[in-house]
């Protein structure tokens, strides 16, 4: 069903656009021309939050903080295991997803903690990195209460992922 | 975001010093190394989702599309820029299809033109909450994942992740509501008018 959306989306613009008179090429190039400056705007802020991330990571300090956290996390019903997957999903999309197929190897793919940890990916964002990039260039400084609640959002969802994978 | 990226710095790099000096610059070179190559993905997905976005602007599809979705967008984000409006209309139903290469050159436009406007920080911090709680119906990524690893039943986790994501974004959007204030003395008197 969802390898359907994008083409038949693509084909209705582009018929669209002859129907009505736009020269596609144009208009495409036209719009495919910003990607570059696009890409280059946002680097130096991708550069940053990646070095965060790797440096979190080497320094061990993203493990002392995971087994800190894992006895909370436990009473509000996140498995030990997936309390790292659930502290670096605000940092790094490909960190989690690493973690991810870790997971499935270790637990078997279709196991209770490996489910779990699906929708806990799936249900939460990369935080950082849409406020980093978002805000590439941005006047506006003041993120703090945006980030905060939406970590916070993040993570009542991955306690409720926790729940919801017992009953289904 | 400084106090955050400078103590996360200067703890890893302190805690590195002791425990093997080398990995720091190696850890800095590796983090640039990664920001890169995602860049150079990047450019190249733009470069299609914009040729794209392109066309949809001027065969006008995108401003029909987002006047559809401007009761709903009222609702939400509250007075916003009929440009605006556009991305953010273009940026949300990207989002809710899972189309992750498309969400954020509207979303980066959208913050660029919210900020053009005075009196836009509410809508801008409700922006970005419900793109950090994205609403997404089809997790493609670990679908394909669990697909190949053999799992028996890859689609058994598309609902709970749903009702998952839409708890996310549910208290993101009230936690808006609660704690940041629609401070905008300028539109309330007069809002904003269709640009030329």
């Amino acid at each position: 069903m969802s390898a359907y959306i994008i083409p038949v989306l693509f084909l209705i613009i582009f018929v669209f656009a002859c129907f009505k008179k736009v020269k596609p090429y144009d208009a495409f190039t036209d719009g495919a021309k910003s990607a570059v400056p696009f890409a280059v705007s946002i680097f130096p802020y991708l550069a940053g939050i990646f070095v965060m991330t790797e440096l979190f990571e080497a320094s061990g300090i993203s493990s002392a903080v995971a087994d800190f956290l894992a006895p909370a996390f436990r009473i509000l019903g996140i498995p030990k295991e997936l309390t790292r997957l659930v502290l670096i999903k605000p940092f790094s999309g490909s960190g989690a997803l690493a973690l991810l197929s870790e997971i499935f190897e270790t637990y078997g793919v279709d196991s209770y903690l490996a489910r779990c940890a699906c929708v806990i990916y799936g249900s939460s964002e990369t935080v950082f990195y849409i406020a980093a990039v978002y805000f590439a260039g941005a006047k506006t400084k003041n993120l703090a209460k945006p980030i905060i609640i939406s970590l916070v959002a993040s993570f009542a969802s991955c306690i409720f992922a926790c729940f919801i994978c017992h009953i289904m | 975001m400084n106090i955050i990226f400078g103590a996360v710095i200067t703890l890893s790099s302190a805690i590195l010093l002791f425990i093997s000096p080398d990995a720091v610059l190696a850890s800095f070179i590796s983090g640039g190394e990664k920001a890169l190559s995602l860049s150079m993905k990047l450019v190249v997905v733009y470069a299609v989702w914009l040729g794209v976005f392109g066309l949809l602007e001027k065969t006008g599809l995108s401003s029909k599309f987002a006047r559809l979705l401007k009761p709903f967008n009222k609702l939400l984000f509250g007075d916003v820029p009929p440009l605006a409006n556009d991305y953010m209309a273009l940026n949300i139903s990207a989002n809710i299809l899972g189309m992750s290469g498309a969400t954020t050159p509207m979303g980066i436009k959208s913050i660029q033109e919210l900020e053009k406007h005075p009196g836009t920080e509410y809508a801008i911090a409700m922006f970005f909450v419900v793109n950090a709680t994205s609403v997404q119906l089809i997790p493609s990524s670990v679908l394909a994942l669990r697909t190949s690893m053999g799992s028996v039943s890859p689609a058994d986790i598309i609902l709970p992740t749903i009702l998952a994501t839409l708890v996310s974004s549910v208290i993101g959007i009230l936690l808006v509501k609660m704690f940041i204030r629609k401070s905008n003395p300028l539109t309330e008197k007069e809002p904003f008018k269709k640009e030329k």
